[in-house]
Order: structure tokens, then sequence, then C-alpha cells
């Protein structure tokens, strides 16, 4: 993985997004490169899911270029992306509900061979690295929160992926799934894998990430790795406001680690 | 069809699961289950053709009910599997019918040999119609299909040179198999069944095949189908496509059977766009049988219906028709199919436990 660190897989030059009069994301570059796990963070509406949506292509940036493997795909739709070897999931999960857990496996496996006996063993042989073949016949709708956003990382892994970008994998689930769902994320690390996140809990990013990445109306204001981010005073501020900042910057600190 | 070759398991990682969960067979069921199902439920089917081999009036009923459960089940692969809720189903169908009949009536050309052209013409119609409408989401593709409809209703009705407009066209009764024009009933009973048999043969095919589980996806939720690396517009029009052709199919063979067609015949919603769509949901929409057994408990009882009360009551039928969808629609939303699959289930759970 070393030896290719330095070219970056998915990329991103000075990219905007303009909604009216609003700047969603304004002029932000980044790149993520082979191997590592890169959050992004920041407080809501800080333009972490339009960022997101440029990166996965359903939105295109008014500005910028967003590369992927070396070229520009500014305008390439969200499904070449996909076939490309870019998965993901959606901040609110998206399973396909009326489908068990193990045919929501199989839409992504089927991707690379038409085949449903191929599709179904692979499906399989995802579930198994999730932890979830024993929900493979579970209708994918009665699943629990947390569940369901693992069967969406199963589906994105189904793919084959290069990079996995997680959209806030980790929102409402409780203290033991979180936990889980980290130990799940750096195994599928241990292997290999890429991965960008979105991320709204500090603790969580802190568990995992090694760059961060932080963003705040839109604009990148901090990048660094986790325990740096977490003493930046302008990160505190985003988050906590400008009276934090100062006094109260150590009491804000250790909120933010608890 | 390489999904036909039984149920054969491929060697799997050996990692055995944490917990014990379903048996891996009845996860999704083998092909080998999967038709043989598909024979029985066709056997079935034919059960009443045996039994009703001598009687017109019920052979009659039998083809009409045959040839609805094929097209609502043409339908159910888009608007079911799909999930893409078209009304302007009856303009394929009114392809088949009338190019049909021009073909036969103009040149004498057997239909049997224009069905499929003409179904493949339906289908590049369908493509290029759907394309722009595809752009749409849920009531208003609906909409815009039922406009498709209704524009074609008038055009139908002008073309006099083609369609023979409000006159209609009728084909000459020359009996024989190659005119698909037969002296008994029971000829036409069998050949709607044929059409039926191979219409759900294909949905058994399609609901096994990638593109078949695409168009789940695709009705499930677009943008998760879009990040599983699925062309949507692709998958529908693809999903549209055959679900045209068949329709079309099943214009030329209501053309044969009918010998003669009107605007009217063709497009009047209740009777066409709308019904393949109704007998689905009343069946079990985006089921592979509930079509057929939509048609199965509505075309005899419309029938009834009309016969008993088409003088006293006229309008009779559609208003119990209506009556009947909202209740479908309130107490059995997956349909009558939904209903047995649960008290399976329920059956399974007890004899579980």
């Amino acid at each position: 993985m070393t030896a290719n660190a330095s070219a970056p897989m998915l990329e991103v030059r000075n990219a905007s997004k303009q909604f009216g009069g609003l700047r969603a994301v304004d002029g932000v570059s980044l790149a993520v490169r082979p191997g590592e796990i890169v959050s992004i963070i920041g407080p809501n509406g800080a333009g972490k899911t339009t960022l997101f949506n440029l990166l996965t292509g359903q939105l295109v940036p008014t500005e910028g270029e967003v590369r992927y493997l070396g070229e520009a795909i500014n305008a390439l739709p969200p499904h070449e992306r996909a076939r490309r070897g870019m998965g993901r999931t959606f901040q609110i999960a998206k399973p396909l509900i009326a489908l068990n857990a193990l045919e929501n496996v199989m839409i992504g496996a089927f991707l690379h061979d038409a085949n449903l006996n191929v599709a179904r063993d692979r499906a399989y042989a995802v579930l198994e690295r999730v932890g979830m073949v024993h929900l493979a016949a579970r209708r994918a709708g009665e699943l629990t929160l947390s569940e369901r956003r693992r069967l969406e990382v199963a589906r994105a892994l189904a793919l084959e992926p290069k990079i996995v970008l997680l959209d806030e994998v980790m929102a409402g689930l409780n203290q033991a799934e979180v936990g889980i769902e980290i130990d799940l994320l750096r195994s599928l690390h241990a292997q290999g894998l890429t991965f960008l996140i979105i991320e709204h809990n500090l603790k969580v990013v802190r568990a995992f990430s090694e760059r961060v990445i932080v963003l705040d109306r839109g604009k990148l204001i901090a990048e660094g790795t986790a325990d740096q981010i977490l003493n930046s005073a302008a990160v505190i501020e985003a988050y906590l406001g400008a009276g934090h900042v100062g006094s109260e910057r150590a009491a804000a600190s250790d909120e933010v680690r608890a | 069809m390489s999904s036909i070759d039984g149920g054969k398991d491929l060697p799997r990682p050996a990692a055995a699961p944490a917990r014990p969960g379903a048996p891996r067979h009845e996860v999704i069921a083998t092909a080998q289950r999967a038709w043989l199902t598909y024979l029985g439920g066709m056997a079935l089917a034919f059960l009443p053709f045996v039994a009703f081999i001598n009687d017109a009036h019920w052979l009659n009923i039998l083809a009409l009910t045959y040839l609805m459960g094929g097209l609502a089940a043409s339908w159910n692969i888009i608007g079911g599997f799909g999930g893409q809720f078209s009304l302007g189903h009856g303009v394929f169908f009114a392809i088949g019918a009338y190019s049909t009949a021009i073909f036969v009536t103009r040149w004498g050309v057997s239909p049997w040999l224009t069905m499929i052209p003409i179904a493949i013409f339906a289908a590049c119609v369908a493509m290029l119609i759907s394309w722009p409408t595809f752009r749409l989401r849920g009531p208003f593709f609906a909409i815009a299909t039922l406009a498709f409809n209704e524009v074609a209703f008038v055009l139908a009705n002008h073309a006099e040179s083609l369609t023979g407009g409000p006159r209609g066209l009728s084909i000459p009764f020359k009996a024989g198999l190659a005119n698909m024009i037969f002296r008994d009933r029971w000829a036409y009973a069998l050949l709607m069944f044929a059409f039926v048999a191979l219409v759900i043969a294909l949905c058994v095919w399609l609901r096994r095949s990638r593109l078949g589980y695409y168009l789940l996806a695709v009705r499930e939720d677009e943008d998760a189908a879009r990040a599983a690396g699925i062309n949507v517009l692709g998958v529908k029009l693809k999903g549209m496509a055959l679900s045209a052709g068949l329709t079309a199919i099943g214009g030329t063979l209501f053309t044969m059977y009918l010998r003669y067609i009107d605007p009217p015949t063709l497009f009047t919603l209740p009777e066409v766009g709308v019904k393949f769509a109704l007998l689905s949901l009343i069946g079990g929409i985006g089921t592979i049988w509930g079509p057929l057994l939509g048609a199965a408990l509505i075309v005899p009882f419309e029938n009834w219906l009309r016969s008993a009360y088409a003088d006293s009551l006229p309008g009779l039928s559609l208003a119990i028709l209506g009556l009947l969808m909202v209740l479908a629609a309130l107490f059995m939303k997956r349909g009558v199919m939904g209903v047995i699959d649960d008290l399976l289930k329920r059956r399974r759970g007890k004899g579980a436990s």
C-alpha cells in the first residue's frame, strides 16, 4: 500500500457547490490515498453531505473538479462510479425492504456476474464478512437500524469496491453497536479497503481515523490527526461557538472527547 | 437461461455462521423448486379447461381469463416488479391488435408470422415514449402514461385509412390453424392458455435473473440501486420493452379471437389499461401468480355481473370493481397472494414451534 501511497485515489480540487444563494461547499480540496481512512467532520449544515454527493455523483460541482483513479469524473453518473469501484452508504439507510438480507447483498453482487448462483454465493461470503449470515433470510424491513446500516455496508462490499464512502453509519446507534461497527471497519481496513467517512460523532472518529478533515459552513477549516483536530481552537469554535474558546476550551475539549 | 440447471450448489467459504439462521436453501428458492412450482401452478390453471372442454359459454370465459391473466402478468413486469405504474399499456395492446388486423385484412399475412415482429415494434415504441416519461416518478408517471393512452385513442379514431376509425376493423372468418381462426372455442382457450403459460414462464425466469433483481431494486429505491451500479433508466427501459412486447402479443390474440376491433374496445381504461393494473393489484402486485389469480377471480365474476345486471343496472360491474379495488387497497395491500403468503407463514410458524 505504501508504494502507491502518494497517488490519490479520490480527490477534490477546489470544489464548490452553489444552491441559489447558498454556497454549501466552498472551495474544498482534499485527497484520499489508497489504504487510508479519512474522516470528514463538522457541525450540522457544514456541507458534509453535499461534499459527499459531489464525490458519489449525486450532484455535479458548480466549480472545481472531482478526480478518481487519476481521471476527472465531474459528470460521471452515480452508477458508473459504483461500477468503477466506489461503494457508498446513505445517511438515511436505504435497504430494499421487500427483499431479504441475502437478496439485498445480491443486488450488489450481480455487478460482476449475472449468474444467480454466483451472485448468491458471493453475497453469502460478504454476509459472513460482516457477521450477518444468520440474518440472510430476514426481510430487510424487519432488521434493526444497526443491522440495516451494516446491510448497506455489505451491499457496498459486494461491489468489490476500491473505496467505500460511509455517510454517518454510526448515527443513532448505541455504544455497543458503535463498538461492533468500529471493529468491523477496522477489520475491513486491515484487509486493504480505503475509507472516506462522514461522521458527526468525534469520539467515533477518534477511534479509527488516520486523518480528519473539518468542514464548517462549506469551507475546510482544519486537517490533521484526530488528536490534533480535537485540540484545535477552530474546531471547538465551530462545534461549540466562539464563546467557548479560551476559558472553557479545556472543558469543551473534554466534552468532545468524552 | 443458465438458472434452469437445477439448484447446483457451488462450494462456499467454509466459515460456519456464528449463529444458525434459516437453512440456506430456503433463503432463495432453488431453480428446481421455482420451476416445479411453475408446473404445478400451470397444471392447476389448466384444470378448468379440462372440466369445461364441452361448454362453449365457459370456454369463452376461460379464454378471456387466460388472456387477461397473461396481459396482467405482462403489465406486472414493469408495473409490479419494476414499480412503474403504467396506465398506458392500452397503447401496446392496440399496436398488437391493429397491426395484426391490418396485415391480415390488407395482405392476408398469417398472424403467426407477424406476431413477433409486431411485438418487437411495440417494444421499440414503448422504449421511445418511456424514455422521457421515466424521468417522472410515482403518480406523475402514471398520469403521463394515461395521457399516452388518450392520445392514442384520438389518433386511432382519426386515422381512418389505417384503423377504420370509429367503424373499426373486422377480420373475415376463414378457419384454419395458419390463419389463427378456429371453429371451436376450445382451440382459442388453449391458445390463450399457451400465452399466459409463456408470460408466467418468462416471469419465473425474470425473477431469478439479474434484470429481475435490478427491477426490484429500482422499485424499492432508485438511489440505492444507483449506488449498486445499476443504470436505473436502462433497467426500466428493458423492463418496459419486455412488458410492452408481451402486451402486443396479447393484442394479436385478442384481435384474432374477437375478429372485430374498434377504438373503444382497445382504449377504454377500465377495460384495458387500468384493468391490467387492477387485476395485478387484486391478485398480488409484484408476485408471479398474482395477476393470473386476479384474472381468475375478476373476469368470471365480471362476466356474470354483466350478463345478470346489464339491463337492469348498467355500470354495476364498474361500480363493484371500484369497490373491490378500494377494499383491496384497505385490507389486503399485497393482494390475494399476500393473504395466502401470510397464511402459509403462520402455518409454518405453528409447525416449527
